[in-house]
């Protein structure tokens, strides 16, 4: 009974890991079923999602607020995928979408350099300097992404509850570390936390929907009263106040619908 | 057959003048009454003190003792007390509650003034129509019409039947006893009620939205189409056990449910608990929501909702607290700030449990919204708490008006006063006028209700409007007219059988009541028509009796002292009562000519 999310950087036997505590706990295990998830939901290529979750916003995304929008509908689908438990997540950005989530076990897997080059050197056949350059590119372009949408730096160990560098410790002691500190009783679902999923899972829905048109809002809900909070003048959320309404019938498990103005967006809204 | 002279015709054309006003409606009843007491000395129809002489005729001033009195009754809640358990007998269905209320104003009405019951019950009626929705309108054309027709059950439950042994004495007919009229009056009373609720919805006037807009209660809830409802709930042994701890403001994030007041063990009332409050197992808490949310509310956290308030019902009833709406006035303190750095209810024990603004219910995390002026606070809180928010002057409140501080306590002062009225009526046989004064002067010097609240609970229309049509009467008296039109009529009619010449003696007096008061009415008729019942061969005490019921029989036209007294209140039009007051006419000559055929055989 948990959550548990595993990031990695790109050849560090994270996925491995994964699936391998996913087979031992006979849990779910996922990672671009989200994507397609979203693309499907929301109708929108899956590349232009990854690429969303990938690289950085570009100057012209500060523009566009596209890859906002991009990131809504991946949180949505991630969070319609975890609610229900038993779930091994090893997609991108697990640890920063599910970060207000208390009983999400977060992982990190690292490897040593060297070993992840010559991992990608042999996968991509291509000389040491190349894969060296794209391993790094790539890091860097992660840090980039998590820093400037969510101001954290993807190798702060603070972010995670467990660290694991694959080098000296195998990937099988890793599955072993990982495993018992799911059964601790800081990761068990209880029912406040069920229904924090639930409310985090309308609150998720509901940006969502609102997000292509207004994408400067935070949704909170807290058993199904939802709050869009907004920072547009009073005069200007009449039509985002309509289309809220409308969503009211829409969105599933919501009770009440307001639209507030003018408040700083709560910590823990999405 | 006399002939008809000027001032006649001039009489018959002022009393055509009044009531085409009070069906055109061109300038409101009341005016037209006032209209009638210049109009008629500047025609030298009356004397101009006989105009005025309205102002401080017995009746006149017995309604506003009466109303005084009511007023005294109604601050110390002992009206509700009694409204209370027959409201409950009634349930929420409006028909059952017009029965229940209706019935009961009538039987009251048989022994006191008709005008006395309605006007004790008209407060706690507004109250009731406010608890359970039903319009105004609905409710007080039904009881006003029971309380006319509660007059007739026994011989001094209307002024015309207390006269009627004192008219027959001249002839030398055996007088009527008390309770002669009780299965005549009893029928009436069921026909008129049976009247209303089977074809209530036809002859009754639409709520219009004019209603609404006038009457500050109902804007209130207009305004706030999010209705909150008080309930009582009660957290079992276990409620602790085994979970997080639940706070105040847990529960109204989660169900967006006020908790208003709730027990602290072993036996402490908490009104108005701050947002981290705990819950606790086992302990009462009365919370204000809709009904959908505090039911959602109790299953998800496992409470018992109970029926009816219990343990706080003396705290959450009407007379202790209530609900008013707020304005944060412009340069109000309070601007830029947020409930929560308020904190209404640390400072002043009231809760708040919505925000209005531009258009718009806010019910939920209203406690970080930055207020602006203009913006609406829905208050709950003790009126006594209430009332020293009120005084900081920061806040505006729209409703109601002036928060009213109920004295239950006085409860022993104002029965005492209105049973000394009574006796002083039935025992002493005092005059009515003097009598309800004294019991309006005796619950003034007691403090029952200061002389200030007795002055603003007279309704002025009503009175003017009950003074400006007895110079009418006296007019139509003292010219003749009433004479010469009740000649007319019977020389008309030639020799008839009794029940014809019962029955046009029933619709003249009814017409004759409308216009002249009843006791006018039957002052002039009885003599005329016991003359006549002689000369007819038929009982002339059942054609006095016929005129002593069938001047009860005021339903058309807002003259009879209840309609005028109910007609402000429940926005009623002349038109309502023509067209209401026409079908219980009808039925009332119908109901009483059968009566007296059936009982007295003639």
């Amino acid at each position: 009974m948990a959550i548990i999310t595993i990031s990695r950087g790109s050849y560090s036997k994270g996925k491995e890991v994964a699936e391998s505590v996913a087979e031992r706990l006979g849990y779910e295990c996922i990672s671009r079923e989200v994507l397609l998830d979203a693309s499907r939901r929301f109708n929108i290529p899956e590349m232009k999602l990854i690429r969303a979750i990938h690289d950085a916003p570009s100057i012209l995304d500060r523009f566009q607020h596209s890859k906002q929008a991009y990131i809504a509908y991946i949180r949505s689908a991630l969070i319609g995928r975890v609610k229900s438990d038993n779930v091994v997540y090893h997609g991108l950005a697990g640890h920063i979408l599910l970060q207000s989530v208390p009983h999400v076990l977060k992982v990190r897997i690292t490897a040593s350099l060297e070993d992840r080059i010559a991992a990608e050197m042999a996968r991509e056949s291509i000389t040491e300097t190349e894969a060296r350059s794209l391993i790094q590119k790539d890091d860097q372009e992660r840090r980039r992404w998590t820093k400037s949408l969510y101001g954290v730096d993807p190798w702060d160990s603070s972010l995670y509850d467990l660290v694991i560098r694959i080098d000296k410790l195998t990937v099988a002691d890793a599955v072993d570390f990982i495993c018992r500190a799911a059964g601790r009783p800081g990761f068990k679902t209880t029912d406040a936390l069920r229904h924090r999923m639930e409310d985090l899972d309308i609150a998720c829905r509901v940006k969502a929907s609102l997000v292509d048109q207004f994408f400067d809002v935070a949704v909170t809900s807290e058993y199904g009263n939802v709050i869009v909070y907004t920072k547009l003048p009073e005069r200007h959320i009449q039509k985002l106040k309509k289309k809220a309404k409308d969503l009211k019938g829409e969105i599933e498990g919501i009770n009440n619908l307001e639209v507030h103005a003018g408040l700083p967006y709560p910590p823990d809204s999405v | 057959m006399e002939p008809l002279t000027t001032e006649m015709i001039l009489v018959m054309a002022m009393i055509g003048v009044a009531v085409f006003l009070f069906i055109a409606e061109w300038i409101r009843v009341d005016v037209v009454a006032i209209l009638m007491m210049v109009t008629l000395p500047l025609l030298h129809l009356v004397s101009p003190k006989e105009a005025f002489i309205g102002l401080s005729s017995n009746a006149v001033v017995s309604i506003i003792a009466v109303i005084i009195i009511g007023a005294g009754l109604d601050k110390t809640g002992l009206i509700n007390r009694l409204v209370n358990p027959v409201v409950r007998v009634a349930g929420k269905s409006e028909k059952r509650v017009i029965i229940a209320i209706s019935l009961t104003v009538a039987v009251i009405s048989s022994f006191m003034q008709n005008i006395g019951a309605a006007a004790l019950f008209l407060p706690a009626i507004q109250r009731v129509s406010k608890m359970l929705k039903i319009p105004l309108s609905n409710l007080l054309m039904p009881i006003g019409f029971s309380a006319i027709l509660g007059g007739t059950i026994t011989l001094v439950g209307c002024s015309p039947l207390i006269l009627l042994n004192d008219l027959l004495e001249p002839f030398g007919l055996e007088p009527f006893g008390l309770f002669d009229v009780t299965p005549i009056g009893l029928a009436l009373v069921g026909s008129g009620i049976a009247c209303f609720v089977f074809l209530g919805r036809f002859i009754l006037p639409k709520a219009a939205k004019g209603a609404e807009e006038t009457d500050a209660q109902a804007s209130e809830t207009g305004s706030f189409p999010v209705l909150q409802e008080v309930f009582e709930l009660h957290t079992p042994e276990d409620f602790t056990d085994y979970r997080d701890p639940v706070s105040v403001g847990d529960l109204r994030r989660r169900y967006l449910v006020n908790v208003v007041a709730l027990t602290e063990p072993p036996d402490f009332k908490v009104l108005s608990p701050g947002q981290e409050v705990q819950v606790r197992s086992d302990i009462d808490l009365v919370v204000f929501g809709p009904e959908e949310n505090v039911r959602r509310m109790a299953e998800g956290e496992g409470m018992l909702l109970k029926d009816r308030i219990e343990t706080f019902k003396e705290d959450i009833e009407d007379s202790a607290s209530g609900i008013v709406e707020a304005v944060l006035a412009p340069r109000s303190a309070l601007t830029g700030k947020t409930l929560n750095q308020v904190n209404l209810q640390e400072r002043y024990n009231v809760t708040p449990l919505a925000i209005y603004r531009h258009q718009e219910t806010y019910r939920a995390e209203i406690g970080d919204m930055v207020l602006e002026p203009g913006d609406t606070i829905l208050l709950y809180g003790s009126w006594r708490n209430l009332l020293v928010l009120q005084k900081e002057r920061t806040l505006l409140f729209a409703t109601p008006e002036d928060i009213e501080l109920m004295r239950p306590e006085k409860a022993m002062f104002a029965g005492f006063w209105l049973t000394v009225a009574l006796v002083m009526i039935m025992v002493f046989k005092i005059q009515l006028s003097v009598s309800l004064m004294t019991g309006a002067l005796g619950m003034i010097i007691s403090r029952v209700l200061s002389i200030d609240e007795a002055y603003e609970s007279v309704d002025w229309r009503t009175i003017f409007l009950l003074g400006g049509l007895i110079p009418l009467g006296i007019a139509t008296e003292k010219t003749g007219t009433a004479a010469w039109i009740a000649h007319a009529v019977l020389y008309q009619i030639g020799s008839v059988s009794p029940i014809v010449l019962l029955t046009v003696i029933g619709i003249l007096s009814t017409i004759f009541t409308l216009v002249i008061s009843n006791v006018g009415a039957t002052v002039l008729l009885v003599p005329l028509v016991v003359n006549m019942a002689i000369a007819a061969h038929a009982d002339p005490r059942m054609a006095a009796l016929v005129v002593g019921l069938a001047t009860s029989n005021s339903f058309m036209l807002p003259t009879h002292q209840v309609n005028a007294l109910y007609m402000g209140p429940g926005r009623y039009r002349s038109v309502d009562f023509m067209k209401a007051g026409l079908l219980i006419s009808v039925i009332f000559i119908v109901v009483m000519i059968t009566m007296i055929y059936l009982i007295y055989g003639v």
